[in-house]
């Protein structure tokens, strides 16, 4: 271990002997403030080395052309002067210190604040635990109460009723009859989605809303039986649909019955929609955009609403745009018949509707001018209502005043808190009416009243769709990423297989977070996942289901040895591993980086692994650490490939393995911490153990979290947001809804603070 | 365009204006009328429930012939307009005659089984083929002189929604029914819609960057940045909007011959709803005689209601609906001079569309739009009380299809297949055979040309 051969006497002194040593041999290369120098060294000096790990290093490699003029005392006087000055986290803070940036609603946002903006107009949705959809079965092919043979939950619809009727038993003819199912379908993340419905009958399906047509097949034509539908859904929201299904007696002859109700999820493959994202309530009607919006910048490692463009403009108007048609087509006419009892004089109703539209969009109360501006105006311009409330959408939706979330200094203390909820727990606008209602009340003042609002939202869907969102994040995993390997080498891993993972990944998150506990340390530590026949039989006896009873995705026996949470998940290994080999280096860095919080400097120049073929007789481990051998690489390639080493356990496909190329594996790698404390461990289950106690883990765990739900960085909220952060959830046993409470509540806070 | 460029180049070579052009295009030497730069275009206009024959079908053949009760709005148009008497649907197999009449109307093949129980008959569900104004679409858009923005456009006055074997006429192949807009609004939208919203965005711009400007004081300066990014982009945008914006209303105004704008004006807040019918049809027909003279499709259906339609014509004092009253004996006095109004009724719309199109100026062309526009009016049923699908009435006005017309023809029970045959070799494409090919043996009518 590096030790610190700094005399701490006297910090100043010794700085100001590493500046004139740092002004006189080293800014030709890395520039006055270490801002680099395109010719020689173009990389900013930044980092979170320990002045130790810096001494050393440049008293091995610093000045390049003869790194033995700076050793000892000056390589250590250096090391602490640029330290200080510009290098680590520290100094980068107090030279420029992160301000809580004005960004626009990033595409998410968008989509979030518009289905929220359109769901003020109906009641709130609610959470409910999926698990299917309601079925009525009657006899005969109408709705007729007295012949309601059957009323049960159906956890799929995949049916084959053949030619004998959904039941005999139940008396249900079947020549004839007829079958109501509704309930909600949840989106867990946006993006595209396929939708499949396959009846040899007649049947009609609306979704979204009552009477939102989505498949008429009203009419059964002989051919005629597949129906696919693909759009875009919105995570964390869940739709309404109803299904009327009919088998019609007929003088010819009958088809026998079927009906299937699939999907292809993001990423995904067809599968019969799974009983897990389906409700059996009618969920409140919903808007799920279909405009494409750009990308947002995710340079800073999450999406930030800062590019202002054409292309992002053209999107919005868009947007806006399609808002309005449902505005006009569904919302309006809604609103209309609710308050047919209200006078309409001078068009009083439309002024009405406009003013709860754009309040709401506007997150506030509108003043006078804006009254004038965004609804009397456009009405008394034109006598035909849709073109109204389209110029109304227009303009409010492409306002600073709906674009820019934060831009609500005129509004009351408890609006602007409620603001900031809506924003950091849902990505969305406050438009429950639990919530508007705190907010006309003026109750979202106090922190224990903030607290309890937050708490509130607590295991909303939106919640959970934005907490998987930071999850896959957090574990580089979105449903864009392929994870296919070499058929040859890994038969039987394939999409299905993948399709799989996805979702056991998803489960194992979802059970961690929205238990009881909803401990961090689980998600890298857990000795279970969730597993199903087809994984049980490809990875193997540690994966059969703990209760041999159940069916579909089920959790699996425990298991400490090969099992550690998200590390040891074959999705996350394979994504980390190159088509036939593992990648320590990948495992390293995404260790390093993400799960620990650690900055590393991007390599010297592209290099391509070494062809396994050239060197038959050595194990990965083996050939990483000649690649990586050289003095340059080690920098950091002795902080990467330790971290890597230890899930060499674990195969490209995620099965575990004690044998890499008919040789043992070796497993022991080692970490040095913020604090140059080093820590060895053996194997995936020690890293694990190391991984749920380490405070730099958590630290990163908390920062991600921040980032991910805020959108701006930890410390544009005080310097010591993160430190304190990491704290409280250090001490409420690393509870994540805890502290994603904490970081929605450190957000109002601040709000209440600045006005 | 291209070959209304070179004709007009051509008479700017000879010297001669384009008014005269139309007297030397006459001149069998110059050959111009065999070539193939005319733009033919094509409607197909449905109303329900069958007709009354005595006071629909003129006694005399050929030119000198007479014009029943039922057919005189259409007088103006004696020497633009057939009359075909004589063309049977003869599809059979399953479905009602209603079905039937209009599913096989212009697909001239059978339906599928299904689970459709009609009035009689067995139940059905699509027909099994593509219907005539589908195939010549996809025939027009295959080819790059003809092809338009839309290529063909389904119009409805009062269609019911909902998707059932009676509403719907036209099909783009089997078991693949089209749905007609019955909504004018909706029409604009899919019409003119991108336009509207560009002007609409232009004339918001000004309000938002105020809104823009007042908030900027609010923000620190590192924020204001932001938003005046913001703003000189939408500056930007207003600037290019202006431009094209009087660009395009300018080369509308420039359009010879176009109709005076191009975007039409709709009343406002029309539902789509049985009293607002004549309403609803007019606003209809003005965006189909628009979108043609704008080129943006050159086939189009036009369906009134639906096969089994119940429009109540209270604007002509009729409360019943129109299929129950066309269900009355010939007897009932009453019920036979409502369904002889009612169908008068429906030769006013077939007039006003008619009138519309004679009164435009071929855009870039010659003559009226009528003058390359064949209206093929029609209806799922000969008769409505006897539920014969012989003696369709096939009512044909304009000179789209080239047609000898100003006549009325007679033939002899002649299977509608082939009257479709003719209308497709008509539009430039020959077919051996149009939906069932049973019924296609004879080739094309003889005798229309």
């Amino acid at each position: 271990m590096p030790t610190q051969n700094v005399a701490l006497g006297d910090d100043d002194a010794v700085r100001k002997k590493g500046e004139a040593i740092y002004q006189a041999a080293c800014v030709e290369c890395h520039g006055k403030a270490g801002e680099g120098v395109p010719e020689f060294y173009p990389d900013p000096l930044l980092g979170d080395a320990t002045i130790g790990e810096l001494t050393e290093l440049i008293a091995d490699t610093m000045p390049e052309e003869d790194p033995d003029t700076c050793v000892d005392d000056d390589a250590a006087a250096v090391s602490a002067y640029i330290h200080h000055a510009f290098y680590s986290e520290a100094a980068q803070v107090r030279n420029r210190p992160p301000r809580i940036r004005l960004a626009r609603l990033t595409g998410e946002q968008l989509r979030q604040s518009l289905a929220g903006l359109y769901g003020s107009f109906d009641s709130s949705p609610w959470a409910e635990k999926s698990g299917g959809i309601k079925g009525i079965y009657f006899q005969g092919s109408r709705w007729d109460k007295k012949k309601i043979k059957l009323e049960r939950t159906d956890p799929v619809i995949d049916f084959d009723f053949g030619h004998v009727g959904p039941s005999k038993e139940k008396g249900i003819d079947p020549s004839e009859f007829y079958i109501h199912w509704s309930g909600s379908l949840l989106a867990n993340q946006t993006g595209r989605y396929e939708i499949i419905v396959r009846s040899t009958c007649s049947f009609v399906m609306d979704f979204g809303r009552d009477g939102r047509e989505f498949v008429n097949n009203h009419v059964q034509s002989e051919g005629r039986t597949e129906f696919r539908q693909t759009l875009n859904l919105t995570g964390g929201r869940a739709y309404m649909f109803k299904i009327d299904f009919f088998q019609r007696k007929r003088k010819t002859e009958q088809p026998p019955a079927t009906i299937s109700l699939s999907w292809v999820p993001p990423g995904g493959v067809e599968e019969i929609v799974p009983a897990s994202n389906l409700l059996p309530s009618w969920m409140p009607a919903t808007l799920a955009l279909q405009t494409k919006l750009p990308p947002d910048d995710r340079s800073y490692g999450y999406e930030r609403g800062t590019a202002v463009n054409r292309q992002w403009d053209e999107s919005t108007t868009n947007a806006a745009i399609e808002f309005s048609q449902y505005a006009i087509s569904e919302l309006w006419p809604h609103y209309e018949r609710r308050h047919r009892k209200d006078s309409d004089e001078n068009r009083a109703r439309l002024r009405g509707f406009a003013r709860e539209l754009v309040s709401t969009a506007f997150r506030g109360k509108l003043s006078d001018a804006q009254q004038k501006v965004y609804i009397d105006h456009p009405i008394d311009q034109t006598p035909d209502d849709s073109e109204a409330i389209k110029t109304i959408c227009l303009m409010a939706l492409k306002s600073p005043r709906f674009l820019y979330p934060t831009l609500d200094f005129d509004q009351s203390e408890s609006q602007r808190v409620a603001n900031r909820l809506a924003l950091v727990m849902y990505d969305s606008l406050p438009s429950d009416r639990w919530l508007q209602k705190l907010i006309e009340q003026n109750k979202l003042t106090t922190e224990k009243q903030i607290s309890e609002a937050a708490w509130k939202m607590n295991g909303d869907f939106r919640l959970k769709a934005k907490t998987q969102a930071f999850l896959h994040e957090w574990l580089e995993l979105t449903h864009s990423v392929d994870v296919s390997k070499d058929q040859k080498k890994f038969p039987g891993f394939d999409e299905r297989i993948i399709a799989d993972l996805r979702a056991s990944l998803d489960a194992f998150l979802d059970d961690v977070v929205w238990s009881e506990t909803s401990d961090y340390r689980e998600l890298v530590n857990a000795d279970w996942t969730i597993t199903n026949e087809r994984l049980a039989k490809f990875y193997g006896d540690k994966w059969i289901p703990a209760d041999d009873h159940a069916v579909g995705l089920t959790r699996s026996v425990a298991d400490t040895q090969t099992r550690m949470g998200v590390l040891s998940h074959p999705l996350l290994m394979a994504n980390l591993s190159y088509h036939q080999t593992t990648s320590p280096i990948h495992r390293g860095v995404f260790l390093y980086r993400k799960t620990l919080g650690r900055t590393l400097r991007p390599p010297n120049a592209a290099f391509s692994p070494l062809n396994p073929d050239l060197h038959p007789k050595l194990t990965t481990r083996q050939r990483v650490s000649l690649q990586t051998d050289e003095v340059s690489c080690q920098v950091c390639h002795s902080k990467i490939n330790t971290l890597g080493f230890a899930l060499e356990n674990f195969d490209p496909v995620g099965r575990f393995r004690i044998t890499d190329n008919d040789q043992p594996v070796d497993a022991s790698g080692s970490y040095v911490n913020r604090q140059g404390e080093t820590t060895r461990f053996d194997g995936p289950r020690e890293l694990a153990q190391y991984l749920a106690t380490s405070s730099d883990a958590h630290r990163a765990f908390v920062d991600s979290c921040f980032e991910h739900f805020v959108k701006q960085p930890a410390a544009a909220y005080g310097a010591d947001t993160l430190d304190r952060l990491t704290r409280q959830f250090q001490q409420d046993n690393f509870n994540i809804r805890q502290l994603i409470i904490n970081i929605a509540v450190t957000v109002a806070k601040q709000t209440q603070a600045s006005k | 365009m291209t070959s209304t460029n070179n004709r007009r180049e051509f008479f700017q070579r000879l010297g001669v204006s384009a008014a005269a052009g139309s007297f030397l295009l006459g001149l069998p030497s110059l050959g111009w009328a065999a070539s193939t730069s005319r733009k033919q275009r094509l409607v197909f206009l449905f109303s329900p429930n069958g007709v009354i024959p005595k006071h629909f079908w003129p006694d005399k053949e050929g030119k000198d012939y007479d014009i029943k009760r039922i057919l005189k709005p259409l007088e103006p148009f004696k020497n633009q307009m057939m009359t075909l008497h004589g063309i049977d649907n003869k599809i059979k197999g399953d479905g009602d005659g209603h079905m039937r009449g209009i599913g096989c109307l212009l697909t001239g093949i059978e339906l599928f089984p299904g689970d459709i129980q009609g009035g009689s008959d067995t139940p059905a569900g699509w027909s099994m083929g593509i219907s005539v104004d589908q195939f010549l679409k996809n025939k027009l858009q295959e080819n790059e002189s003809t092809r338009t923005r839309f290529g063909s456009l389904e119009f409805g006055v009062m269609v019911p929604d909902r998707a059932d074997t009676w509403t719907r006429m036209s099909y783009a192949g089997a078991n693949q029914p089209v749905a007609p807009i019955s909504d004018p609004y909706q029409m604009f939208d899919k019409l003119y819609g991108q336009t509207k919203n560009r002007e609409l965005l232009a004339s918001v711009l000004d309000d938002l960057v105020d809104d823009f400007k007042k908030v900027e004081k609010a923000v620190s300066a590192e924020d204001r940045q932001l938003l005046q990014e913001h703003v000189s982009m939408v500056r930007e945008l207003e600037k290019e909007l202006k431009t094209e914006l009087a660009a395009s209303s300018k080369s509308d105004s420039g359009h010879e011959g176009a109709v005076g704008h191009a975007v039409p004006e709709l009343p406002p807040n029309v539902d789509t709803a049985n009293d607002n019918i004549p309403q609803i049809s007019r606003m209809q027909i003005e965006m189909l005689v628009n979108s043609f003279a704008a080129d943006f499709a050159r086939v189009a259906t036009f369906q009134i209601t639906n096969s089994v339609g119940q429009p109540r014509m209270r604007w002509l004092g009729i409360d019943e609906g129109h299929h129950g009253l066309s269900h009355e004996p010939d007897s009932n006095e009453k019920a036979y001079e409502k369904l002889i109004k009612i169908n008068t009724w429906y030769a006013e719309q077939v007039a006003m569309l008619a009138k519309r199109l004679a009164d435009t100026p071929e855009p870039g062309g010659e003559g009226s739009m009528l003058d390359n526009t064949t209206i093929v009016w029609t209806n799922e049923l000969g008769k409505g009380n006897s539920h014969t699908r012989n003696d369709i009435p096939f009512v044909l006005i304009g000179g789209g299809l080239g047609f000898d017309s100003g006549r009325a023809l007679k033939f002899d029970s002649v299977p509608h297949n082939r009257l479709l045959m003719s209308i497709a070799q008509a539009m430039g494409h020959e077919t051996k055979s149009f939906g069932n090919p049973d019924f296609c043996g004879d080739g094309i009518l003889t005798g229309l040309v």
